[in-house]
Order: C-alpha cells, then structure tokens, then sequence
C-alpha cells in the first residue's frame, strides 16, 4: 500500500495550539512523523533584554501559564548565583512550597487532559474539580490563581502567614485521599488500561538517544530528577522519592505523574510543618557582574533550563529558554512510529507539551533570485 | 469498579459549581485586585512608574500638599493607572516607599465608566 501524508494543523479544531504534524502513514500505521513548529513566537528573550531585573520576572512568568513559577525561579536562581546572593531558608521553603503546589496543579491538569482524550470525561471533570483545591491554596498564598508573582531577585515577594500555612494543611489531607484514588484508578481502571497500555512505547535506551525529559524519560526508566541530581531550593532538606517506571509506554507516564503528584503533597505537607522563621529576602544589589550561567529546575514536564548571561548592568545580555516540551518532541516522533492513527492525541498528550513555550526560535529561509 | 462508586457518590452530592454573579466566590485576603492610589500618601516620587513591567503607570499633574515624615511638601505629580492593561502583578505596591499605591480586594473591574479602567 503506498505511504499517505496527512497533515495536521497549524490550525485544526482537534488542536488547542499551533503546530504542524505531517504524519507519514501506510493504512492505520504511522511510518514516521514530520514536525513543524514556531508558529507561535513571542519574542520574549529579545524583550527580556531590554528589562530590568526588577522588570524581567513578570514577563519570563508569562513564558508559560501553567509552569510560570518554574520560569521565575531558574531565572532569579541564577540572577542570584551570578550576584553571589545567599537566599533566606525561609524564602527557599516557600518558593518549594509553591513550586510543589504547582506541580501538583500541572500533573491534576494533565491527568484531566489525557482522560479527556481518550474520551473519559467524567475523570476530567473530577481531576478539574480537585485541582481547584490546589488554586484555592496557590491563591490564597500569593494573590493569584496562574502568575503567582512570588519571586524578586533575592528573595520571595509575600511571607506566609500562620493562617495561611494552616488553611493549605487543612486542604491536604482531602487531597491526599483523592490522589491515593487516583492511584489505585490508573492501576485499575479497564478504560484507560485499554489505551494506555503498550500505546507509544519507548525504551530505556531510545530515551536517553533522544535526550527525553521529566516524566516522560523517567517513565523509561531513566532515573533522572534535576531536584535530586543537582539539589536547589529546599529539596537536599526535605524528604522524598524519585518515581520512575520501567513501562516506558503512556501507561508509566500517567503512573510516574500520579506518583509524582503523591510526592508532592508530602514535600508540599514537610515545608508547611518545618517552615524556617526568618527573613524572607535579601537586599539585591541593582546590577549584577559580568558572568554567564546556566540555570536548572525540574520543571512539572521536565528539565527547564535558562541560559543566562550579565555583563555587568541591570539587565541580562542574553536569556536563552530551553523548555522541557522541546526536549520531548523528538521522543513524540519516535514513540509514534509503528502506532495506530487513532493513538496520536493521547501519545502527543502524554509529553504534556506546551507549544507556546516551546516556540523560541523562527528560521526564515530566504531564497534568492538565483535560488540560494 | 472504583468508578462506579466514585459515580454514585458524586450523584449524591451537590455541584461544586458557583452560580455567578448570583454566589460570589470568597475572596482571599491577599487577593490582587485592581490597582488604588490614596493621594493623601503619595509623595510623586515616580518609583512605581519606573518599576510597572506593563508600562501602565504615567505621572500626571497634580499639585497638592503632602505630609510625609512630619513635613508639609508641595508635589506637582501624581500616578495614573491604566488599570486595562494592568497585569495585576503587585510590583508597585511593593516599591512603594510611603504604601500609597496598593492592591484592593476587588474581583470584578469591568465597566462602561473611565474611571473604572483609569485611577
């Protein structure tokens, strides 16, 4: 049968961000896929450069909606080292506390998002509802329910007050129970054993070929956590396991998501009960030294990076944003390969990826009149 | 069959849904709502126009007497917020030197009025 091209947005209804897939099928089965992407470029690197740091922040936050603490913290976590900067303990707490809140509305998010793929919506709805536990608690620690705006060079921006750390520990243990359901639900459930299982498998050493990242690559079996492997914030001090799996198939990511999200509420439930006393910031000095870095965090999708270099002025010559979904890509490709057509949005889904974050670079290829 | 059990427990229990605007959600305490100023405080010293990553604050003429520290001042300029392309963010009130500028607790600001887009 000869080889089909189907084409699949930048713009389609089945797709909520801009991308283009050309999927190179033989029947139901896909060959290979071509992907296309930077529709979507916002040019917030180059306008980063002309911001102070004081600036910076709420713009890098907007990079991504749903991982807007994670941005925030990798740049003002290297701003910091660049300066040379000693970060309170408490405010290293808190900046977990709200990283590991966020993390669990990412994971809640996506478990709603994948059980809506596979046409599961009353999961969806139920994931959704919880989730709202987690904004509650984000909202009522920082003011807002997306862009949290907790961080500035030095420090964490608003402390937490007694009352708060107690209305978020009394929110925990509800969450708990419905976490641990969620648990024995992906363990059990036939509906999404069915789709999940054995659909866009990738082994050990195809995920390490192809540099995945984050839940995907630790669903391989790659035991990789940039908050273990290269402790910031909090996490040297707090206790927690790393979870991976060995099923390498969409089926061990949803479990090493809903383990993660299990991890979370006890690293989110440590910080609340040992919350250092103290100041929350240090005075940051208005420009940093000339230097260059590059900054990790383990992002809810996987390894954010941001290469940041000074040159001695209040504003950065140059932030470059490697995000995790860019990373993951690649394994979407080979995960594809030898899969049903009917599979696509759930094996796409399962990176969790992030199209408007992701796009950083547009490569115009310009001919000339003597087609160079 | 943790589903099933799921199902009829949620069949039970009454909709988490809010009827809005009927219900209102409760609103935290430290909630970022729309950008006030109170004139009495403001000392015009423009540091929350220089800091707003949204480029939302302008000085504009106000002359008026000022009490800051025990001392009567005269300042010519007072902020003016675009509160339409506000971005909610809190960096003023935090560099606001006398607390003048700040975030109410006020959920809904739309309107028809200018004021309600412009403080």
């Amino acid at each position: 049968m000869p080889e089909v091209v189907v084409s699949i947005g930048p713009q389609h209804p089945a797709l909520k961000e801009p991308v283009n897939f050309k999927i190179v099928a033989d029947g139901e089965k896909i060959v290979r896929l071509e992907l296309d992407l930077s529709y979507n470029h916002r040019g917030i690197e180059k306008a980063a450069e002309q911001r102070n740091f004081i600036r910076v922040l709420p713009l890098l936050e907007r990079v991504c909606g749903i991982c807007s603490h994670s941005h925030a913290t990798v740049f003002s976590k290297g701003i910091e080292e660049i300066m040379g900067l000693e970060i309170p303990p408490r405010a290293q707490y808190i900046r977990t506390i709200i990283a590991e809140l966020e993390r669990m509305h990412s994971h809640l998010l996506w478990l709603g998002v994948a059980a809506h793929v596979i046409g599961f919506n009353t999961l969806f709805m139920w994931t959704w509802r919880d989730r709202e536990a987690v904004q509650d608690t984000l909202e009522e620690m920082s003011g807002n329910r997306v862009h949290y705006g907790m961080n500035e060079i030095g420090g964490v921006r608003r402390d937490l007050t007694p009352a708060q750390v107690e209305a978020a520990l009394e929110r925990l243990p509800a969450l708990e129970e419905r976490i641990k359901k969620y648990v024995e639900m992906v363990n059990s459930e036939e509906t999404m054993l069915i789709r999940f299982r054995d659909v866009g498998k990738m082994s050990r050493e195809e995920a390490l070929k192809y540099g995945a990242v984050g839940p995907t690559a630790r669903a391989s079996g790659v035991d990789y956590d940039v908050r273990r492997d290269d402790p910031y914030l909090a996490y040297a001090e707090v206790p927690w396991n790393v979870i991976t799996d060995t099923h390498g198939d969409v089926y061990g990511r949803t479990r090493v998501r809903v383990g993660e999200l299990w991890e979370s509420t006890q690293i989110v439930r440590y910080c609340l009960e040992n919350l250092p006393a103290g100041p929350i910031r240090v005075d940051a000095p208005k420009n940093a030294p000339k230097g260059e870095i590059l900054s990790r965090y383990e992002a809810p999708r996987g390894e954010l990076a941001h290469f940041i270099r000074t040159n001695g002025t209040d504003k950065v010559e140059r932030v470059d944003i490697r995000t995790p979904t860019l990373a993951n890509w690649t394994s979407v490709a080979v995960c594809l390969v030898n899969q049903n057509i009917a599979d696509i949005p759930v094996i796409v889904a399962a990176i969790d990826p992030c199209l408007s974050c992701t796009s950083r670079m547009t490569v115009v290829n310009r001919v000339d009149k003597e087609g160079r | 069959m943790s589903v099933l059990r799921e199902m009829l427990e949620n069949l039970l229990s009454r909709p988490i849904t809010i009827l809005y605007p009927k219900e209102k959600v409760p609103i935290p305490e430290s909630f970022r709502g729309r950008v006030a100023i109170t004139d009495d405080k403001c000392i015009g010293c423009s540091k929350c126009s220089l800091v707003c990553p949204a480029q939302v604050i302008t000085m504009i003429d106000g002359p008026r007497e000022v009490e800051f520290k025990g001392k009567s001042f005269a300042r010519k300029k007072r902020p003016q917020v675009k509160l339409y392309k506000c971005i909610r963010c809190g960096i003023c009130e935090r560099h606001c030197p006398t607390g003048a500028i700040y975030l109410k607790h006020e959920l809904s600001s739309s309107g028809t009025d200018r004021e309600v887009v412009i403080t």
